[in-house]
């Protein structure tokens, strides 16, 4: 373990990027490691947690049943409602599934004994902005077809030809790369430096209780409290990011539904 | 919340609203680091080829006004 002391010695070491590796689950040599546990186990309860809802539908919800609606509910109106309008129904169930399946990987950062968001190693994050960009392009040209499509995003009218040069790189880019990348970095450095913090203030407070010794332990109050505090203020994040993940994932699809002129 | 209220046509930025409500503000935001980016890149790849100094300065510069002038033409005019 590397690492900067901070005050002396044999100190209290910060929690860093590393604790963010973890090596394989049944030692070396095997590939099962624990955001891919995460990510499985997040996988079956998502599906779970709608195929048993879509099995065992009444007229009359239970109070399961109402749990799931109410996802499904906010998801549609909430999200696609406002974002989109009603030819956005049709992206709903890949809106929902998106929605769910982020909130449970951020939410497994708080959840007791699993405490990792599986969201703050970026290759999930950059995998889920990369399917996104795809269906929103895909959708754009269906709907504007292929040269429709790039023409509009490309070259706004009103505009003398030859300052076209200088924005229909700029439009290209930020619709095919700067999108998915800021979608990517927001849901990845959010749930990194969320669960860095939380780490920051539990590992504080584990080392004036137990090793600072003499009086510091009474002090070791103070990083739980925050531990506290900031466990229930990173839930609301976690939630919040995977809302405007999926937010922008409809916008996005809004703005390839549109045929400007 | 309940399932059966259908979504408003158009909502608040749908279709045909032309672009002017706070949704467009989150797609509007990605033109300016993409210029910077593009203009950027191509500026120091002419210093890298020219052996010259201040071009990435001016395609960062460019980049930066481009994407404002887009967010300009696409989200400003009435």
């Amino acid at each position: 373990m590397g690492g900067v002391p901070l005050a002396v010695e044999g100190g209290f070491e910060a929690p860093g990027p590393r604790d963010f590796e973890f090596p394989p689950i049944f030692g070396e040599g095997t590939l099962l490691t624990k955001p891919m546990l995460i990510v499985i186990v997040a996988t079956v309860l998502v599906g779970a947690f709608f195929y048993l809802a879509a099995r065992r539908m009444a007229m009359v919800p239970g109070k399961y049943q109402y749990a799931v609606e109410g996802v499904y509910g906010f998801v549609r109106n909430g999200i696609v409602g406002d974002a989109v309008g009603r030819e956005g129904l049709k992206f709903v169930p890949y809106l929902v599934t998106l929605f769910s399946f982020i909130f449970a990987l951020n939410i497994s950062g708080i959840i007791p004994f699993v405490q990792f968001p599986a969201t703050s190693r970026i290759a999930i994050p950059l995998f889920l902005a990369v399917i996104s960009c795809v269906i929103f392009n895909l959708v754009g040209i269906r709907r504007q077809g292929f040269v429709g499509y790039f023409r509009n995003m490309m070259f706004p009218s009103g505009v003398p030809w030859p300052v076209y040069i200088l924005l229909a790189p700029i439009e290209f880019v930020s619709t095919v790369v700067i999108r998915p990348l800021t979608l990517t970095l927001r849901l990845a450095l959010n749930m990194f430096a969320g669960h860095l913090v939380l780490l920051l203030t539990v590992l504080g407070g584990e080392y004036l209780l137990l090793e600072a010794g003499g009086l510091s332990a009474v002090l070791s109050v103070v990083p739980f409290l925050f531990a506290f505090i900031l466990t229930v203020f990173e839930g609301f994040v976690q939630f919040l990011q995977a809302y405007v993940f999926t937010l922008l994932s409809a916008l996005y699809i809004a703005g390839a539904l549109v045929e400007e002129h | 919340m309940p399932t059966d209220v259908p979504p408003q046509s158009g909502g608040q930025s749908g279709g045909q609203s032309g672009g002017k409500s706070p949704a467009d503000a989150w797609s509007a935001f990605s033109l300016i680091p993409a210029g910077v980016l593009v203009w950027g890149v191509v500026g120091w790849l002419l210093d890298m080829w020219l052996e010259t100094r201040g071009f990435v300065v001016l395609g960062l510069l460019v980049g930066a006004v481009g994407g404002l002038y887009l967010v300009w033409l696409r989200y400003g005019r009435s």
